[in-house]
């Protein structure tokens, strides 16, 4: 099939790179290849009422911005489109295909809805131009609001088409906002910076965000009190307690792969140590005991180590652990400021900040250490670094345009794009698990 | 499955106008006491001295941040401020006589409590700065403690690189915002 025969030349292209060590800018697929042109129909409109919620482009235009954001398709300019969406056929052999190849389409999107009160139903087929063949087809139905979820999960199907791996469409990112002003407050928005959403408002300063496995909670550290505590909030119920209130240094808490224990910086008299929680906020155990700075800590996938930061060396540099014996390496060797480490969900590389010539820059390296990688040559500082769930983008922030904001990149630093512009400076990303 | 993505949707939105509405009533006093709070509440024990004499070290730089009010420590503060090389928190010999200074003035008012804030420039990322700043903060009181001021009178607190007094990116300004400040907090109320 053309699409499947794409996606392993894109995938050969990567690997190529990859091996050769080259930094190519833009393309996902690198030199010479293209990105796989694709067109998304308009949906037609099949109840009798007018679209009067725009959802026949709505929903088009979320699909078109979550293929854009992937870095893996050129979703063709929907006024070159031939057809009339709500006269033409969305089924195989009701509409022509010549209307399509002759733009330069080789994929097709093209779908139906109906809206009866406030439920919606839609239909989404992915067509195969070349082949004159329909690839997949879903059906889903919810409410009208709901149209961008429905569009997003559909995104997804068409990544898993392509890869043989759902899409990440259906994730949040939640990070540090000061929105122009002068408080620190936590956001979460979708990826494409849309459904925006202030988590707290408490006119202090907020760090630090972090996804509990189940996508429904937050850890966060807040001065609200005064003390730079932990408070945990539910997304779903909006309960805000208060998590780890320990005086000092409450910081950077990181659930473990099951949900049970908590990784989180805790100080006592100006030392910082990573320490283990339960999921109630007490101590487990005390997991470094050196008397400088450790903080900072990722969990690998399997979660049995954790990677962190220790000044135990002089400055700044990123460490594993392993949890049960606590026998320890040191992981980063290059450049004297190594921090912020997060730890692909794919358990192979450490995605971390590290300076070079006075600037910042996001680097990875593989768990067995090595020559790191620098996604991130460009002008500005890049900071903060943290893994779709996937493996297969990094949220990181950047001030190359000025003030801070939240970036997406592959994780080959190519196809970056920025998702915020609040208008003050957008920092610390968190990058949720898929939600469902 | 949908529903349940738009139940939390919803849930969010709901709970932004809760938290909103929630926090107007809570927040604005909540971090540290204002001095003057404080000053309504001497300590019968400690200072039986004048008590008029509130020194002008001014507020928390969190209580300034909250009331949009300068960060700087005011010149006529009787505690100065020390400093630290990038990345560093030992202490200098201009620091060590800064604390000595800063010291004598504690001995010399007794009921005085000093909250120590450690903050850093802006480069870098926040967690480790808040452990820099954490670091930076303990290096003054222990060396204080050792001028011979009880650790009872002597807090900390880290601010990291979040609270910077200078907001230009020049060596200057980031010197200026590697520092500890000396809050004076005032007794607390016997318990």
């Amino acid at each position: 099939m053309k699409i499947r025969a794409f996606i392993v030349a894109m995938l050969m292209a990567l690997a190529f790179l990859r091996a050769a060590g080259t930094q190519v800018k833009g393309l996902i697929v690198g030199p010479g290849a293209e990105r796989y042109p694709i067109a998304i129909s308009p949906l037609r409109n099949l109840a009798p009422g007018d679209d009067s919620r725009k959802l026949s482009e709505g929903i088009a235009d979320t699909i078109v911005r979550d293929l854009n954001l992937s870095g893996w398709f050129k979703v063709l300019d929907r006024s070159a489109y031939l057809e009339n969406p709500q006269t033409s056929g969305v089924t195989l052999g009701s509409f022509d295909f010549k209307s399509w190849s002759v733009i330069g389409a080789e994929g097709l999107v093209k779908g139906s809805f109906t809206v009866q009160g406030e439920d919606l139903t839609v239909e989404l087929r992915l067509f195969d131009v070349y082949q004159g063949k329909q690839v997949v087809g879903k059906r889903y139905t919810g409410t009208a609001k709901d149209y961008r979820r429905i569009a997003h999960r559909f995104a997804d199907e068409i990544i898993f088409q392509f890869t043989g791996v759902q899409g990440v469409f259906n994730t949040r990112i939640a990070y540090v906002s000061t929105s122009g002003g002068r408080f620190k407050e936590i956001y979460v928005s979708h990826l494409d910076g849309s459904e925006r959403i202030q988590v707290t408002n408490n006119r202090t300063i907020n760090l630090s965000p972090s996804w509990s496995p189940d996508g429904r909670s937050i850890l966060y550290t807040s001065y609200k009190e005064g003390n730079p505590s932990l408070f945990l909030f539910d997304l779903f119920s909006g309960k805000d307690v208060k998590f780890s209130s320990r005086t000092g240094l409450n910081l950077g808490a990181k659930w473990s792969p099951t949900g049970k224990q908590i990784a989180v910086t805790l100080e006592r008299q100006g030392n910082t140590d990573i320490y283990l929680l339960d999921s109630s906020g007490n101590v487990v155990r005390r997991l470094t005991e050196y008397a400088g700075i450790d903080v900072s800590p990722t969990w690998s996938p399997d979660g049995r180590s954790i990677a962190f930061v220790s000044d135990r060396s002089g400055g700044p540099q990123i460490y594993i652990m392993d949890v049960d014996s606590g026998k320890t390496r040191r992981l980063t060797f290059a450049g004297g400021y190594n921090t912020s480490p997060d730890w692909s969900p794919k358990g192979d590389r450490i995605a971390y900040t590290s300076r070079v010539g006075g600037r910042f820059h996001i680097m990875t390296t593989a768990i067995q250490g090595g020559e790191p990688q620098d996604l991130t040559p460009d002008s500005g500082n890049h900071e903060d670094p943290s893994w779709s769930p996937d493996g297969r983008y990094i949220a990181f922030s950047s001030n190359r345009k000025g003030p801070y904001n939240i970036y997406i990149m592959q994780s080959t630093g190519e196809n970056q794009q920025r998702l915020t512009a609040s208008g003050g400076d957008d920092r610390n990303p968190s990058w949720s698990p898929r939600l469902e | 499955m949908i529903g349940r993505l738009s139940n939390m949707l919803f849930g969010l939105i709901f709970l932004a106008f809760l938290t909103i509405s929630g926090c107007s009533q809570t927040t604005p006093t909540k971090p540290g006491q204002t001095p003057s709070a404080q000053a309504q509440a001497p300590s019968k024990k400690e200072g039986a001295g004048p008590t008029a004499k509130q020194p002008s070290t001014g507020e928390s730089s969190l209580e300034a941040l909250q009331k949009g009010e300068s960060l700087a420590t005011p010149a006529s503060s009787p505690l100065k401020e020390i400093y630290f090389d990038y990345d560093k928190s030992d202490l200098s010999s201009d620091a060590r006589e800064t604390l000595k200074a800063n010291a004598a003035w504690l001995k010399g008012n007794p009921s005085a409590r000093v909250e120590i804030e450690g903050h850093c420039d802006e480069r870098g990322t926040n967690e480790y700065n808040l452990a820099l700043g954490a670091k930076r903060a303990q290096a003054a009181k222990d060396y204080l403690v050792t001028l011979g001021i009880p650790a009872q009178r002597l807090s900390t607190i880290s601010y990291g690189k979040e609270l910077p007094v200078c907001r230009e990116q020049t060596e200057d300004c980031w010197q200026k915002n590697r520092r500890d400040r000396f809050v004076v907090m005032t007794a607390k109320p016997a318990s």
